[in-house]
């Protein structure tokens, strides 16, 4: 006998699960659990907790098990295309990351021609027309930024859009 | 068409799986409802039994069958399939303990788990849920997977992930316990 269990208690435990107890043991076992403080609580729990089991295992209303099936098949692929598309992401972020790099790098490097340009703009354009003659110089820049931020604006909704949509 | 087709060789570029392990989807849908019809009782009356809130019950007993078939788990028949599936749901009601609550889980009224009219309940039984409703939820998980579902000390430390060599200790505690409390009626 150990500290903690009865040496008889494996036999016991063993009818019980195999629903022979008490009627398929000895007088003398059963002698033996009336006296025994461990076995005779192993019976006590065992048979309390399988008659629970029976009785609870009747009381679920269960979801099919092709509903299950389905939401397995789902989970799996969700989680195959998140597995799939995460390369995807990662390529796009450094290609972005990338490309705003040589922008910025190709901004700096041709700043005096950009201004230049900017500068020339209007003439190019035929914006002249459309400024008063009394209005400065600088003046046409205030038409020429918000134009072209509107439409920077207009087409990143359209590509958000056209993102979602996908 | 299955969504398979569709993208091949997804599910091949997967985490590899463990040597011995086999995916649960390989398991086909009448397979896999053969064996639901066999273990989906049993796995809720532990789950409402150890947690004592049949609704949650309900929703672990579901998140532990689509977490079984999306799973590899160990090719060695029903019964490891079966132990695998109460270590998943083990592990989900872990992790239900484990977040903030918003009502207790004692406040759950065992009525619930009552009879319905015309059948009889035996002393034990009539007193096992204020008894259960003492005891930890540790020591209900380990009761229930020792005396109701007859796992022995090494598949309940499979199952639990506690040390084999201290669940025969906390089981003899437990059950000294719960018989006490069996016997005076849930008194403590």
């Amino acid at each position: 006998m150990s500290l903690f269990t009865c040496a008889r208690e494996r036999e016991v435990t063993d009818l019980l699960h195999k629903g022979h107890w008490p009627q398929a043991c000895s007088e003398e076992l059963r002698a033996h659990v009336a006296s025994c403080r461990g076995c005779s609580d192993l019976v006590l729990i065992t048979e309390s907790l399988q008659a629970s089991r029976r009785q609870t295992a009747e009381l679920p209303r269960l979801e099919p098990a092709g509903a299950i099936w389905w939401r397995a098949q789902l989970r799996r692929r969700n989680a195959a295309i998140d597995q799939m598309s995460r390369p995807i992401i990662g390529a796009q972020i450094f290609a972005l990351a990338m490309s705003v790099i040589v922008i910025g790098a190709i901004a700096i490097w041709q700043a005096d021609n950009w201004s230049a340009w900017f500068a020339d703009l209007p003439t190019t354009l035929h914006l002249d027309a459309l400024i008063p003659s009394s209005s400065p110089e600088s003046g046409i820049l205030w038409i020429i930024v918000p134009v072209l931020a509107t439409i920077a604006l207009l087409s990143g909704i359209v590509v958000y859009l056209a993102s979602e949509k996908q | 068409m299955s969504w398979e087709s569709i993208i091949p060789n997804v599910l091949a570029g997967e985490s590899p799986p463990l040597a011995g392990t086999t995916p649960a989807a390989a398991m086909d849908n009448e397979q896999f409802a053969a064996f639901y019809a066999r273990s989906a009782r049993s796995l809720w009356a532990y789950l409402a039994r150890v947690s004592r809130d049949p609704a949650l019950a309900d929703d672990l007993t579901q998140e532990a069958y689509v977490r079984f078939l999306c799973a590899h788990h160990p090719e060695d028949g029903e019964v490891a399939a079966r132990r695998y599936l109460f270590k998943i749901a083990t592990n989900l009601l872990r992790d239900h303990w484990r977040r903030p609550q918003s009502s207790s889980i004692d406040e759950i009224p065992e009525h619930i788990f009552a009879l319905s009219s015309g059948e009889t309940q035996s002393d034990s039984i009539a007193m096992l849920a204020p008894a259960m409703a003492q005891m930890r939820p540790r020591d209900r998980q380990l009761l229930w997977l020792a005396y109701a579902e007859g796992y022995s000390h090494h598949e309940i430390a499979q199952i639990t992930g506690l040390a084999s060599a201290s669940i025969r200790l906390l089981l003899f505690r437990a059950r000294r316990k719960m018989a006490r409390l069996l016997r005076t009626g849930g008194q403590a």
